[in-house]
């Protein structure tokens, strides 16, 4: 794990340091992921062979007219789990995840159409998590104890107890269903039209950002419509964590000694909290958020079956719903597979903000 | 009582928020134990499936003879009664047996440490790569539907955070002078765990589980709101609001007049976990003060 | 006689609350005088106060603390009157301060170049680079080898002496007609500590600032200072010259406190401590503090000692200071 520290010696030591943690962290990175297909894997072996079947077909006209016994004994679905493993360990290599009954097309292609989706909206909402959490949690900070301090504590520990599917189905009821400000889905129809039709080019599967580059600011601001229901869900229920996060760490760093040198120059007090409390209290936030920003991808499970959005979160509760193993198999094991890398990503980032961070 | 635990335990009872989240949980205490009284079964059924009391599919507003309504068919009022008894049980029986099977992995890696702690602590690794609901899902999935199910898909996904817990203590506990002077004096590793460590470790467990209540009650409640945990019919506030879920999707301009169906098993869903994380916080407060807040 | 005076502190009170809000009377009317380019030692255990009235000379106490009374004079003008906007002015420029731990009074998130510079850009009308000439300067002057390049290095990256001396180049680089020197040595190596000491020397002759020595070590105070305060439980003791405290004091408390000083000189046996504790701030006797622990103790130290001045400004708060000629022969 990292770890800040005051002093840790050469400079050398340290990089040769980092060096040794970061190839420790890359070395272990393909053993996690084996052990996430692996658990996945047996999880599914609990299935009888026949239902295991579906992860093996990669388009249903294979199974027209075909004698499924002799499918079973085809892929060795009666082998044993470690060899069948091995072998569907090889076929996920390969990008073949098996053939998705809920997204009607091969599981790799239908979770790569829907990811653009839902990465949208976690980054849509990171922006006020992140912003709200930061920032009145200083405010909070800064008021310690007073009446402001404690009405932020309320308001952050009722939204931490709201589960999204209670709010979210609040946010629908109030701004839907009551004003019409925020309908459920990604687009209205009319939106949705354009783009599908041809003229609409494809960039990045983000809608917001494909619009802006087709140049269709109607389009643009649909879809932000559309996002807003679920993004203030999420705001709500997920910044409370690094409001709380930010507010301790701003204490202690008031606390500190070089704040108080900071005073003794002469320093505006303005000054002291911004340019040398805050810089030091936001390098733990800014790994904090990172995870928060990772977590929020498996907040969307929720909020996409809520809003009735199409992304990757609303197709594995679909596919766990309709039982379609092939799609669920490939949909956590996509979701090990971000975590792990964006987490990995974090940790690395926080031994480049903080300057003085020693590695164990 | 040491004296510590002795202030801390003052502390607990002078913080506002500890209190009011301890007199939350002992309503809901209350609530779980009358059920029978409060919500009186037809005789002869299993009084944890809610009885059908209408015949029409159309959500009925609170009324007399259904004080908060009717979803899906069902009285709300006997669901969330009912429901604080499902509540309980998913939490409190996951709790216990995740924080069990934590407590028996993290002694094993923070007092054996070196491979056995590596190997352990990167399955913990994995286990806690994919998203705790996403996880839950796929188990459930497998398992079948039945409240037996989600909670072993529980504990399956939530061992693994008083595990870690547990090692981190021990790791630091095991550097004291008391387990040095003890190791020398050729007491046994499973004495020294059993006496100096665990009971040291105790109350950060606590603190834990009593934080963990609320994800773990939501995380079930979230999988029967998907359709994936309790089976249809079933006491739990999360396949209540499951009912409410395609009317508050029906088009805009009336969908207001239907807002008993989330306000009542919502509310008791928030205040339940609010409870929790009341006193979860309030005993940090209390045992670590120094994170107050 | 009366004698130049650079900052004069009177009847200094500050007191805090702890988390039950009892009041803790950390400092209680503490009264004394710095002249112009003089070392003023100011001398006493840990918690008895000397490093809050520091502080408070700048208004710096903590939220939970507030200077309940008294007056801090610099130059004439009182301090506490001030408006924060004014006092600004004063810190850094006037008045400056180091503390005890380098490695935590600079900011670990910017160079120690930076956080010079910014000192100086706010207390002189220069440009950054002439600013950063003159920061490259001062930690020439403090001795810092190869000064431009340790600009750009983060605090982590020194060592402990060298942040001090770093803190010292900031704290002196609006040259400022009082440091206030907050057990500056006390986190350091011996040998670093006698380097500190004679650089402070040695800037105090260039500069000709006023020092503020705050610390517990007697073997810093006889090298150092010129005049001592001696603090116990958040009042001053006596007051005097260097001479006057060590061979002349009056006050049992100071005795004791010379007595705890193991001497080579001295036979083992001499080796003496006060007995007793120093007493919890939220229960301090009433009368003279030192009660229970003195061996001139009677029924008069019940009520507040009094003042008494022994000439050439040696200041003894005791009742027994006419019988207590205690310091003379052994010392």
């Amino acid at each position: 794990m990292l770890e800040p520290h005051g002093d840790c010696g050469p400079h050398g030591a340290w990089f040769a340091l980092m060096i040794f943690y970061i190839l420790r962290r890359l070395l272990f990175l393909p053993l996690t992921l084996f052990g996430i297909s692996l658990l996945i894997f047996l999880m599914i072996g609990f299935l009888g062979p026949y239902q295991r079947l579906a992860t093996f077909i990669n388009s249903p006209e294979r199974l027209k007219g075909a004698d499924v016994d002799k499918l079973v004994e085809l892929y060795g679905l009666n082998d044993p789990l470690i060899i069948q493993y091995g072998r569907w360990l090889k076929n996920v290599l390969r990008g073949n995840l098996g053939w998705s009954y809920v997204g009607k097309e091969p599981v790799l292609s239908a979770i790569l159409k829907r990811f653009p989706y839902t990465l949208e909206l976690t980054l849509f909402a990171a922006i006020p998590i992140i912003f709200l959490g930061t920032s009145l949690g200083v405010l909070a900070a800064l008021n310690h104890n007073k009446p402001l301090d404690h009405g932020l504590r309320i308001f952050a520990v009722v939204g931490w107890s709201f589960p999204d599917f209670v709010f979210g189905l609040f946010v629908l009821m109030i701004f839907y269903g009551t004003l019409g400000w925020f309908p459920p889905g990604n687009l209205s129809v009319w939106a949705e039209e354009i783009v599908k039709s041809p003229h609409f080019r494809n960039f990045t599967g983000m809608l917001t950002l494909d619009a802006l580059l087709n140049g269709r600011f109607d389009v643009f601001l649909d879809a932000l419509r559309h996002l807003a229901g679920p993004v203030l869900t999420l705001t709500y229920v997920e910044f409370a964590f690094l409001l709380r996060i930010t507010r301790s760490s701003m204490l202690e760093v008031l606390r500190k000694e070089y704040v108080r040198t900071a005073r003794a120059k002469g320093l505006d007090e303005r000054v002291v909290i911004h340019k040398h409390a805050k810089r030091n209290a936001l390098i733990p936030v800014a790994t904090v958020s990172g995870q928060t920003v990772i977590g929020l991808l498996a907040g969307t499970v929720i909020v996409e079956t809520i809003f009735n959005r199409t992304g990757l979160g609303s197709f594995i509760a679909l596919a766990s719903q309709q039982l379609d193993y092939a799609s669920i198999m490939g949909g956590s094991l996509f979701f090990g597979l971000i975590l792990v890398i964006g987490n990995l990503c974090v940790d690395l980032s926080y031994a480049l903000i903080d300057p003085r961070v020693r590695l164990e | 009582m040491r004296e510590e635990t002795r202030k801390a335990l003052r502390r607990l009872f002078s913080n506002a928020s500890g209190v009011l989240g301890v007199v939350l949980l002992g309503l809901f205490v209350i609530v779980a134990l009358f059920a029978p009284l409060l919500a009186p079964p037809k005789p002869g059924r299993d009084p944890y499936f809610m009885p059908v009391v209408t015949w029409s599919a159309d959500p009925l507003p609170p009324s007399r003879e259904h004080p908060f309504g009717v979803a899906g068919k069902r009285d709300i009022f006997y669901g969330v009664v009912w429901g604080t008894r499902t509540a309980f049980r998913i939490g409190i029986l996951v709790t216990l047996a995740s924080t069990a099977i934590g407590l028996f992995v993290g002694s094993l890696a923070g007092y054996f440490g070196r491979i056995l702690d590596e190997i352990l602590m990167r399955v913990t690794d994995v286990f806690m790569a994919i998203p705790f609901l996403v996880a839950a899902m796929v188990l459930t999935t497998v398992l079948g539907t039945g409240l037996d199910k989600v909670m072993i898909a529980l504990i399956v996904f939530s061992w693994m955070y008083p595990a870690r817990l547990i090692r981190g203590n021990i790791l630091q506990v095991k550097e004291e002078q008391f387990i040095l002077a003890a190791k020398s004096l050729g007491v046994s590793d499973t004495l020294i765990i059993l006496r100096h460590v665990l009971p040291n470790a105790i109350f950060p467990v606590l603190i834990q589980a009593s934080m963990r209540m609320g994800s773990l009650v939501i995380t079930a409640a979230a999988l029967s709101f998907l359709g994936l945990g309790a089976p249809q019919g079933y006491a739990d506030w999360g396949a209540l609001l499951n009912y409410a879920r395609n009317w508050m999707l029906g088009g805009y301009g009336a969908t207001f007049k239907y807002w008993y169906m989330i306000a009542f098993p919502g509310g008791a869903m928030v205040l339940f976990v609010l409870a929790w994380n009341l006193l979860g916080d309030a005993l940090r407060d209390a045992f670590d003060p120094r994170l107050r807040w | 006689m009366k004698e130049p005076v650079l900052l004069e502190v009177r009847n200094l009170k500050v007191y805090f609350r702890n988390d039950e809000g009892l009041e803790l009377r950390a400092v209680d009317g503490v009264s004394f005088t710095v002249p112009p380019g003089k070392t003023v030692a100011l001398v006493g255990e840990s918690g008895c106060g000397k490093s809050v009235t520091a502080l408070a000379i700048l208004r710096l106490v903590e939220a939970n603390g507030r200077i309940a009374g008294g007056e801090v004079l610099f130059e004439g003008k009182n301090l506490l009157a001030l408006s924060e906007r004014e006092m600004q002015r004063v810190r850094g420029k006037e008045i400056a301060i180091i503390f005890q731990e380098p490695s935590a009074a600079l900011n670990p998130v910017y160079t120690v170049g930076e956080q010079i510079v910014e000192a100086i850009l706010l207390h002189q009308s220069v440009s950054r680079e002439k600013a950063r000439a003159l920061a490259e300067e001062m930690l020439h002057l403090v001795g810092i080898p190869e000064p431009r390049k340790r600009l750009n290095e983060y605090p982590h990256e020194l060592s402990g002496g060298m942040k001090q001396r770093a803190m010292i180049a900031m704290a002196l680089s609006c040259r400022p007609k009082l440091l206030i020197a907050d057990e500056p040595t006390t986190s350091l190596d011996v040998t670093i500590q006698a380097q500190i000491l004679e650089l402070l020397r040695e800037l105090q002759r260039q500069i000709g600032m006023a020092i503020l020595l705050i610390t517990h070590d007697l073997g810093i105070v006889a090298d150092m200072a010129d005049e001592v305060v001696v603090m116990y439980a958040g009042k001053v003791v006596e007051r005097g010259t260097k001479y006057d405290i060590f061979k002349r004091c009056r006050h049992p408390y100071t005795l004791g406190l010379l007595r705890s000083v193991p001497r080579l000189d001295v036979d083992e046996n001499a080796l003496a401590s006060i007995p007793g504790f120093v007493p919890d701030p939220l229960h301090f006797p009433e009368g003279c503090r030192f009660r229970g622990r003195c061996f001139l103790e009677d029924e008069t130290c019940a009520t507040e000692p009094p003042e008494v001045a022994l000439g050439d400004g040696h200041v003894v708060y005791c009742h027994h200071a006419a019988l207590s000629e205690v310091c003379h022969g052994e010392r």
